[in-house]
C-alpha cells in the first residue's frame, strides 16, 4: 500500500524543517545556558537536553537510517515537498528563523545578557556567565554551521557528532577558559578570596582530555578485575 | 564562530582590562600602606595583572608535560606545578626574606608601622607622585621576564 502523497508531504516537510529546528533549539540552548547557573551548567539540565536535540535534529536522516538497516520500515527522503501550500509553510518557517530569530531576535537577546552581565556586576555577581550567554546566542548559526560539518553521515552520526563536539569542548574552548579563569584567579588574590581553586580548574581545563583517559583506564581496571 | 569570541573576550580581559586594573590595584596597594595596613595581595594583584598571558602560558607549560591523552596529564600538571613553587618561587621567596632579616636588623621597617611613621609617609608619598613609574617599572621587569632567564 502506498503512503497518500499528503502524508509523504508532511514528512518531507519535517525534514527539511529539521535545520532550522536545530537553529532555534539551540537558541533555546543559549538561554538555558545563562539560566542554569552563570559559568558553570546543570548535568542533565536544559543545555544539555537542548544540544542533545539540536544534534538529533542535525543527523536526523542518518539517525532514522540506523532503525531502516535494523528492518524498521522510514520514509523516502529524497526530493522536496510537492504541495505548494506545503512548501509555502516551509519557507515561510524557514525564513522566520532566518530574518526573525537568527538576524535580529538573538542579537537583542545577547544585548539583554550584556546589560544582564552589567547588573549582575553592580550586584556584585560574576558577569562571565551572562557574558558567555551572550556570545553564544551571536553565533548560533555558525555553531550549526561547524556542527553540520561534525556531520559523518553513517548510521552513528548522532554519537559521532556529540564526540566531536566534545573534542571541540576539550580540545578548544577549555584552553580558552583556562585563560578567564587566570584573570579570574587574579582578581580572587587582589579581593582575599580562595585562588587554589580556579589555579587546579585552570589545570583541569588544560588537561579535561587527559583526566577522560584516565577515567576510561579506572574503569577498565575495574572490569578486569572483575 | 564561539570559539573565536571567547577567545576574544579571553584576550581583551587579560591583555587590554588586567594591564588597566593593574594601576587601580597598585593605587590601593599605595593607599593601604600609607594606613599601615597589609598590602600585599593588592600589590602582588598588580604585577600579576600585568602578566596574564605569562600565568596562563606557565598553566599551559605544566600541563604539556604529557600528551593530550595522556591519563597521567593532570598528575603530571600538579606535579610540575609543586616543582616549580618548589625549586622557582621558593627559593626567591627566601632571598626576598633575607632581605628583609636584614631591613628588619636595620630597624627600618619598625618606622614604617607603629610609633614613627615618617618614613612610610614619605615612601608612600613618593609612590603616590610616582605610580605612573613603578608601574613602567612593573611593566619593564615583566618584558625582561618575558625573554627569559639571562
Amino acid at each position: 500500500m502506498t503512503t497518500p502523497q499528503i502524508l509523504v508531504d508532511l514528512l518531507q516537510l519535517l525534514f527539511d524543517l529539521a535545520v532550522p529546528a536545530a537553529m532555534c533549539t539551540m537558541v533555546l540552548a543559549g538561554l538555558a545556558l545563562r539560566t542554569e547557573g552563570g559559568v558553570n551548567f546543570e548535568a542533565g539540565g536544559r543545555f544539555q537536553r537542548w544540544m542533545l536535540w539540536s544534534v538529533i535534529l542535525l543527523t536526523l536522516p542518518q539517525f532514522l537510517s540506523w532503525f531502516a538497516a535494523h528492518g524498521v520500515p522510514m520514509p523516502s527522503q529524497a526530493g522536496g515537498v510537492s504541495s505548494p501550500w506545503l512548501a509555502g509553510i516551509e519557507g515561510g518557517f524557514k525564513s522566520f528563523v532566518q530574518e526573525v530569530i537568527v538576524a535580529k531576535l538573538v542579537s537583542i537577546l545577547a544585548a539583554f545578557f550584556v546589560l544582564k552581565a552589567a547588573l549582575d556586576g553592580a550586584q556584585g555577581h560574576n558577569p562571565l556567565g551572562s557574558i558567555v550567554a551572550a556570545i553564544f546566542l551571536l553565533t548560533v548559526s555558525t555553531t550549526v554551521q561547524l556542527m553540520q560539518g561534525f556531520n559523518s553521515g553513517s548510521q552513528f552520526a548522532t554519537t559521532d557528532m556529540l564526540a566531536s563536539l566534545w573534542n571541540f569542548v576539550s580540545g578548544t574552548i577549555l584552553p580558552e577558559a583556562a585563560g578567564l579563569v587566570v584573570v579570574g584567579a587574579i582578581i580572587n588574590y587582589a579581593r582575599q578570596r580562595p585562588v587554589m581553586p580556579l589555579v587546579y580548574s585552570a589545570l583541569a581545563f588544560l588537561s579535561v582530555q587527559g583526566s577522560g583517559s584516565l577515567s576510561r583506564q579506572w574503569s577498565d581496571e575495574a572490569r578486569e578485575r572483575r | 564562530m564561539f570559539e573565536n569570541g571567547l577567545l576574544n573576550l579571553t584576550n581583551w580581559t587579560a591583555n587590554v582590562i588586567m594591564p588597566t586594573l593593574a594601576g587601580l590595584f597598585a593605587a590601593g596597594a599605595i593607599y593601604r600602606f600609607s594606613k599601615a595596613q597589609s598590602y600585599t595581595n593588592l600589590s602582588y594583584a598588580a604585577f600579576a595583572s600585568l602578566m596574564c598571558s605569562g600565568l596562563l602560558r606557565a598553566l599551559e607549560t605544566f600541563t604539556s608535560q604529557a600528551g593530550a591523552n595522556d591519563p597521567d596529564r593532570y598528575w603530571l600538571s600538579i606535579l610540575t606545578l609543586t616543582n616549580w613553587v618548589g625549586n622557582v618561587l621558593l627559593p626567591l621567596y627566601g632571598t626576598l626574606q633575607v632581605v628583609m632579616a636584614v631591613v628588619h636588623f636595620a630597624g627600618l621597617l619598625e618606622r614604617m608601622t607603629i610609633g614613627e611613621a615618617w618614613v612610610r609617609n614619605l615612601a608612600s608619598a613618593m609612590m603616590c607622585f610616582g605610580l605612573s613609574g613603578i608601574l613602567r617599572l612593573l611593566e619593564s621587569w615583566i618584558q625582561n621576564g618575558a625573554a627569559g632567564v639571562r
